[in-house]
């Protein structure tokens, strides 16, 4: 059954997900291209490398994101064509279903992942690194992949939600700027939008995996 | 009588202005079931409840002897549905679209659907977005039957296909229903088509905005319902013995169309002193105008 569902989803989204795939193999090549060679070079030269090969770091939480938005919408495309008749008169309970087609996409996501692992393992085999400065490609693909999972979560599951619970989204996304525009109309120093954004993003967080350090080489 | 799907004082609405009202259906297990009514009676929102697909506002739904939505997948794991629009993921193949659908029933029978698939020559690595309208109905009753379903619920199968696909795809479920294996299966069938309906149904219901008008054997519902020709006709129908669904003058005489008659009731007629003219046998197509005509506007 699951593979029948894999086979279906990986069918319906092989295009982006190979494409996807290049551009993350391609990602930390860019690094160590961008960067130049090391051998021999002064101190100042590996600064600057390093800091040019951490500015590409910076494109991979965007990359995450992109990856899970479009494999996370894209798990449900096929049963919104067909406003999920399919799916409801199929003999399983909707939850195990809506747990297939999750680990069916989550299975997609390791494509790209294992692109950008072996696209990193070869931009650290190809430059002889100054003593004090490492290559981290298994860390930097476990955080990716850590990281596409949870962008594709939040998208698989605003993507199977109603209109309803969407607006009830967007509504909580609009209350929250109200109160902030209410608050500092009020004079008052107590802010909501930074503080749930913090909360997201500041660990035990959710989204905390999409900030801090991306780089494939740093001390 | 043991019944294959049961419904009582069923309840939807959608929307301001539709809704489905106290719907008791009864239908037979073994039994080919039209389920007939105009374009937005209430057919495919009807289908939709007895499959778990809505819930409904009140009511109770057994289906196979199961509780709505209770036992749904075990329900559905003995129920084949050909749904009034084509559902399936467009970028599969047919051989695809099939391996996807047997890998959720446990008793599909592959042999059954090859056949299936030979005789409405569907070929196996067409895409089901390349398919014509007439290919993607035979597709959708194959998947249905190659389930060996104990319940087929078919929703408008036939709407908008040729003859030729039309008579392909009645066939074959005529043949599925003739085959000894599938002795105890049960049809239920939607149109608005009625003839289509009164070759293959045994019983039939009819849905008007959303009320079940009537439900009857199709042998009552094609002898049943008359055109009588009267003079002296009575201003009253209190206590006649069957029901009066229209009346209309023409000339001195009255014209009635009345459900439920045998020949003894001109007994009744000869009673109220009226004179019986002729007793005239309806076409199932008149029969069904009428039974919706009367539900609409009843007589006082």
């Amino acid at each position: 059954m699951f593979r029948r569902i894999l086979q279906s989803q990986w069918k319906a989204l092989r295009l982006p997900v190979i494409l996807l795939a290049v551009l993350a193999f391609a990602l930390p090549l860019l690094t160590v291209t961008y960067g130049g060679r090391l051998e021999g070079a002064p101190a100042g030269r590996v600064a600057q490398w390093l800091y040019g090969a951490q500015q590409i770091g910076l494109l991979l939480p965007g990359f995450a994101v992109l990856v899970g938005v479009l494999t996370g919408i894209g798990a449900w495309t096929s049963d919104h064509a067909g406003k999920h008749v399919y799916a409801l008169s199929l003999p399983l309970s909707r939850a195990r279903y809506v747990w297939l087609r999750f680990a069916a996409g989550a299975a997609l996501l390791l494509a790209p992942t294992a692109a950008l692992g072996v696209g990193s393992l070869a931009a650290a085999a190809s430059v002889t690194l100054p003593s004090g400065v490492h290559a981290y490609p298994l860390q930097l693909t476990a955080r990716f992949f850590l990281a596409v999972l949870v962008c594709y979560a939040v998208f698989f599951a605003i993507s199977i939600s109603t209109r309803r619970a969407a607006l009830v989204v967007l509504g909580v996304i609009g209350g929250l700027l109200l109160a902030d525009g209410v608050l500092t109309v009020m004079d008052l120093r107590a802010t909501v939008t930074p503080t749930v954004l913090m909360w997201l993003t500041n660990w035990p967080g959710p989204l905390s995996i999409l900030i801090g350090r991306w780089a494939l080489f740093d001390v | 009588m043991s019944h294959a799907i049961e419904t009582r004082g069923l309840a939807y609405r959608a929307g301001r202005d539709f809704a489905i009202r106290d719907l008791a259906l009864h239908v037979p297990e073994g039994s080919i079931y039209g389920f007939l009514g105009p374009n937005g009676s209430g057919k495919t929102t009807t289908i939709r409840l007895l499959l778990g697909m809505l819930r409904p506002r009140s009511g109770s739904i057994s289906v196979l002897g199961r509780v709505v939505p209770r036992d749904l997948p075990a329900i559905l794991a003995q129920t084949g549905y050909v749904p009034e629009r084509p559902h399936l993921y467009p970028h599969l193949t047919v051989r695809e679209a099939l391996q996807l659908h047997a890998a959720f029933y446990a008793g599909f029978d592959h042999g059954y659907a090859a056949e299936l698939q030979a005789a409405f020559a569907l070929p196996a690595t067409r895409k089901l977005s390349d398919l014509s309208k007439g290919e993607m109905g035979k597709l959708l009753v194959l998947l249905a039957l190659g389930q060996r379903p104990r319940l087929l619920v078919l929703d408008e199968p036939t709407d908008g296909l040729d003859p030729v696909v039309r008579r392909d795809v009645l066939a074959a479920l005529v043949d599925f229903c003739s085959q000894g294996a599938a002795g105890a299966a049960t049809v239920f069938i939607s149109s608005h088509l009625v003839h289509e309906l009164e070759r293959i149904c045994d019983w039939v219901g009819v849905l008007d905005e959303g009320r079940l008008v009537a439900e009857l054997p199709m042998q009552d519902f094609k002898n049943g319902i008359k055109r009588l020709r009267l003079i002296r006709a009575p201003e009253s129908v209190a206590g006649a013995p069957f029901v009066v669904l229209n009346r209309e003058p023409s000339g001195g005489e009255q014209t009635w169309v009345v459900r439920g008659w045998e020949p003894r009731m001109a007994e009744w007629l000869d009673a109220a002193h009226a004179e019986l003219r002729e007793v005239a046998d309806l076409d199932l197509e008149d029969g069904f105008v009428e039974l919706l005509r009367a539900s609409r506007a009843p007589l006082a």
